[in-house]
């Protein structure tokens, strides 16, 4: 650990040299394609980090993490109709060829629409009002100087002391990863450059006994450096414990339940639910039922959402977002009435709204989506205490493994790790092990009838549009009570 | 480039090393309704070196890895390549080696990347456009994308082999609406099929048949309570439950100790008598993973998996097949389930739900526990047939597999070739 980072002193995460290096390449080819396009936009993106893994059986090292990348993607629009062209061999001293190829490419699909004759969806010219803006965020440690070494051995002592304190263990895996991001967004009329850190980290340890195999896993993420490891010692004795809970586990008796969802639980829902729910390019497709609610209940009263790059700062918390829209903070849900829903540019066009900084795309070489940054439930004024006191039978629900959205109809399927029984007021230490809560949004939502005064945000997890297209996000929210159907 | 990397590598000291090249030029059409949204190009070249040191005993063999940009300088490569050696020691294995050269000499595929992807795009827009719709059932939406890759794998050991391979994806939503009393209702389907290259009559016919799925959902009923009951997987959700037996042979699970399957031991010991038979092959026709090697540089061979329930072989890795003392193995990419004994018709009486649309089926292949919401199934009881949504499905394939019954017919998912059916009993389901 380095004596800044011991001090606990933050600095400025330095944008990347190799983007100031071509910044000046990238304005003379958005001059060069102007010529032929109504708008020309670049994202350019360099980010580098490291990824550690160790286990007791097998250990790596990689200097790649989900979102290390370096390349550029071009956008333009002509006539209404936008384009996008990803690459990532830019020869700054190469600019005039590279923009007869990136027209040279469109043109050839435009000739393939035609004879299979695709008519354009036509939209209005993107904003590019004079923008400048810089943001070096502050960040602990950089992932390129980090004391790998020391930040290893302390990974591999943590396992050593998990074999050693665990029972039925199999194995126990660390796994670190910090991002130092870089992005450049350019027009002819704005330069948005920003650069921060996020570091994300995971405990598991897997357990046997009599064949029955389970793994317990706690993580840890935030938009800091990789100083966020330190906090690896702290999640051994509550992963131990959960794995020792999941192989006494029964089996729920299917059945509609009182449920608590411990924060972690409370953010799937949240994700799932209104932040999959109201990302608007569904509601330009027809996708998502809430365009029809915007101003209806959707909730009881006691359901507050946020979602934005600016509602927490965590992982998925940045300046600017893919297409260089400021980000914000969306209040999605008040006291159980859906107001507002998250757009990316294009969309906003098309439907009249205001952006709302959520285009994101998985990497350069990706489309735009709407997507989700932190979404977080407000908290309320009760206690846990309280909550688990007012359940005759029930399970407070805890530890998540997965969740899949539907906006078209308000499904909802998430597959959390554990529940334990509450009976009479008092949790009884019955554990069931996995549970698959589904059932119908505004039902889930509307049944919520206590909600707890402190909240949590996690950022350890991916989300994916469908089945594809991963990018980092983070949820959270207080403890919920509600009822809810579980298998 | 890779010449350059050659010569830092050779007089950086590195015990070993492996040069991963990967270029992939791409099309892509986003469509809404039949409406072209944006149209995209990507270009991208890639390039992945690992290092590999020795300890000074010799017992022990640390890696690192990382990019090397396009774009690198000669200076900025040596600096990947010092970076990659200092952090080589941090993550130390016990010792294993590369992949040898099988003796085979490759010869690098070569083609016109853009013409290959304008063909398959203009086959796939085709296709698209020419779905049978009708006034209730379209198209909400596609997205179509298209790739031809070039992938080139050299090691240390003198492996130099390059692939060079098609890779599809089409993503479709369709929508079915109804008008009654009550205004219009609308629902959707969501399907995601891969494949090398477009495959226009499978396509139409796999969304037809997703219409009418469509036009049934409309009608569907909440899924009934039914405790313990028989499920029968007719879609791609399949894929999950081979895919647990897959995962469990892996030389990776073997060496965590996460399966104990190997060859001799009996996956399932079926109360139906019913014989799984599971081998890797190399190619299955219009896969997207039809290359001849792995990505390690091991040859893609033919190689029996499960044989009548039990263990022939495991795969996996070069590094985890040698810890568990496989001499030659490599990572499987096509798979192909032997045909059942029975006929669909046979495996689809009595009564049972049959499930089409999942929100997301998953099979835990670590604890075998299955879960995934039900969108849209068919419920066959007393001689009748209901639609019906919501609820979902649990249990734990471990066990559910005694009762395992697979159909003579089969269907290719890409790169998995399966029986068309699969029947598991007593599954639990909770109601919608």
């Amino acid at each position: 650990m380095s004596e800044l980072s011991r001090k606990g002193r933050e600095q400025p995460a330095p944008f990347s040299t190799y983007l100031e290096s071509v910044a000046d390449g990238v304005s003379q080819l958005i001059r060069l394609l102007s010529e032929h396009y109504d708008y020309v936009s670049v994202l350019s993106t360099d980010s580098a980090g490291f990824r550690a893994v160790i286990s007791q059986k097998q250990k790596s090292l990689s200097s790649e993490t989900m979102t290390t990348e370096r390349g550029h993607v071009v956008r333009v629009c002509s006539s209404g109709l936008y384009a996008e062209v990803a690459f990532n061999d830019f020869d700054p001293s190469g600019v005039q060829t590279l923009a007869a190829w990136i027209k040279e490419q469109l043109d050839r699909q435009l000739s393939v629409l035609k004879a299979c004759q695709i008519r354009p969806y036509v939209t209005e010219l993107l904003e590019d009002a004079p923008l400048q803006l810089v943001s070096e965020m502050p960040t602990g440690q950089l992932p390129e100087t980090a004391d790998l070494s020391q930040l290893i051995d302390k990974m591999v002592s943590l396992t050593d002391l998990a074999m050693e304190k665990g029972k039925d263990m199999l194995d126990c895996q660390v796994q670190a990863q910090s991002t130092h991001i870089s992005k450049m967004f350019q027009t002819e009329h704005r330069d948005l450059r920003q650069s921060y850190v996020y570091s994300e980290g995971n405990l598991t340890v897997v357990v046997s006994r009599d064949g029955n195999t389970q793994m317990a896993y706690k993580g840890l993420a935030d938009r800091k450096g990789p100083e966020i490891f330190e906090g690896f010692p702290d999640l051994l004795d509550e992963t131990l414990s959960i794995s020792q809970d999941l192989l006494r586990a029964e089996k729920v008796v299917p059945g509609e339940y009182d449920i608590i969802t411990t924060p972690e639980v409370s953010g799937l829902i949240a994700h799932e639910a209104f932040g999959h729910g109201v990302e608007m390019d569904m509601f330009v497709k027809g996708r998502a039922l809430g365009a029809e609610y915007i101003d209806k209940r959707v909730g009881s009263d006691l359901v507050s959402m946020h979602e934005g790059a600016n509602t927490v700062v965590n992982v998925a918390s940045y300046a600017f977002d893919d297409e260089g829209t400021l980000a914000s903070d969306v209040l999605e849900i008040d006291r159980g009435i859906l107001r507002n829903g998250i757009c990316d540019a294009l969309s906003a066009k098309r439907l009249g709204v205001a952006p709302t900084g959520n285009g994101k795309r998985e990497n350069y070489a990706h489309k735009v989506y709407t997507r989700m940054t932190n979404t977080i439930f407000d908290s309320g004024d009760s206690t846990l205490e309280e909550m688990i006191a007012s359940i005759s039978h029930g399970y407070l629900l805890s530890g998540m493994h997965s969740g899949m959205e539907d906006p078209k109809h308000w499904g909802i399927q998430c597959i959390i790790e554990r529940g334990y029984e509450i009976q009479d007021g008092r949790l009884t230490g019955k554990v069931i092990s996995p549970v698959i809560m589904t059932g119908y949004v505004p039902d889930l939502l509307q049944s919520i009838s206590m909600v707890s005064r402190d909240r949590e945000v996690f950022g350890t997890g991916g989300c994916g549009k469908g089945h594809k297209e991963w990018v980092k996000v983070s949820d959270g929210g207080p403890c919920l009570k509600a009822r809810a159907k579980l298998g | 480039m890779i010449d350059k990397i050659r010569q830092v590598l050779a007089a950086s000291g590195a015990d070993a090393w492996e040069i991963r090249d990967h270029q992939e030029t791409g099309w892509e059409f986003y469509l809404i309704g039949h409406r072209l949204d944006q149209h995209r190009v990507k270009k991208i070249h890639d390039v992945n070196l690992t290092v590999y040191r020795r300890t000074d005993d010799g017992k022990m063999l640390g890696n690192a890895s990382g990019s090397i940009h396009v774009t690198s300088t000669d200076e900025e490569i040596k600096k990947v390549v010092e970076t990659l050696m200092e952090r080589a020691l941090l993550a130390r294995n016990p010792l294993y080696t590369l992949n040898q050269p099988d003796g085979e000499k490759a010869v690098a595929e070569t083609g016109d990347d853009e013409l290959s992807c304008e063909e398959n795009a203009k086959a796939f827009l085709l296709a698209i456009r020419d779905v049978p719709e009708t006034k209730t059932e379209d198209l909400n939406s596609v997205e179509i994308f298209t790739s031809m890759c070039n992938d080139r794998y050299m090691n240390s050991e003198g492996v130099d082999v390059s692939s060079r391979y098609p890779s599809s994806m089409v993503e479709a939503v369709v929508n079915a609406r109804q008008t009654d009393g009550a205004g219009e209702k609308e629902i959707e389907l969501y399907r995601m099929y891969h494949s090398g290259t477009c495959d226009q009559e499978g396509i139409k016919k796999q969304l037809q048949q997703v219409m009418e799925y469509g036009r049934d959902k409309l009608r569907a009923v909440q899924t009934p309570a039914l405790g313990a009951f028989p499920v029968i997987f007719s879609t791609d959700a399949a894929l999950e439950i081979y895919h647990f037996f897959l995962d469990r042979l892996s030389a990776g699970y073997i060496y965590r100790r996460y399966s104990d399957w190997t060859p001799g031991k009996m996956v399932m010991e079926n109360e139906k008598g019913e014989k799984l038979t599971m081998k890797a092959v190399p190619m299955l026709p219009n896969s997207s993973r039809n290359t001849r090697y792995d990505r390690e540089g091991a040859p893609i061979r033919e190689m029996v998996l499960i044989e009548n329930n039990t263990v022939r072989n495991n795969w996996g890795s070069r590094q985890q097949s040698q810890y568990i003392g496989l001499d030659q193995s490599f990572i499987v990419s096509n798979v192909e389930v032997a045909k059942g004994s029975q006929s669909s018709g046979t495996i689809r009486s009595g009564d049972y739900l049959e499930i089409v649309e999942f929100s997301d089926f998953q099979v835990d292949s670590i604890t075998g526990d299955i879960a995934g919401e039900i969108r849209l199934g068919y419920l066959h009881r007393d001689g009748k047939t209901v639609p019906v949504s919501g609820g979902s499905v649990s249990g734990n394939l471990a066990e559910l597999s005694r009762t395992m019954q697979f159909s003579r017919e089969r269907t290719q998912y890409n790169n998995f070739l399966i029986p068309s059916l699969t029947r598991l009993e007593g599954v639990s389901i909770t109601q919608g």
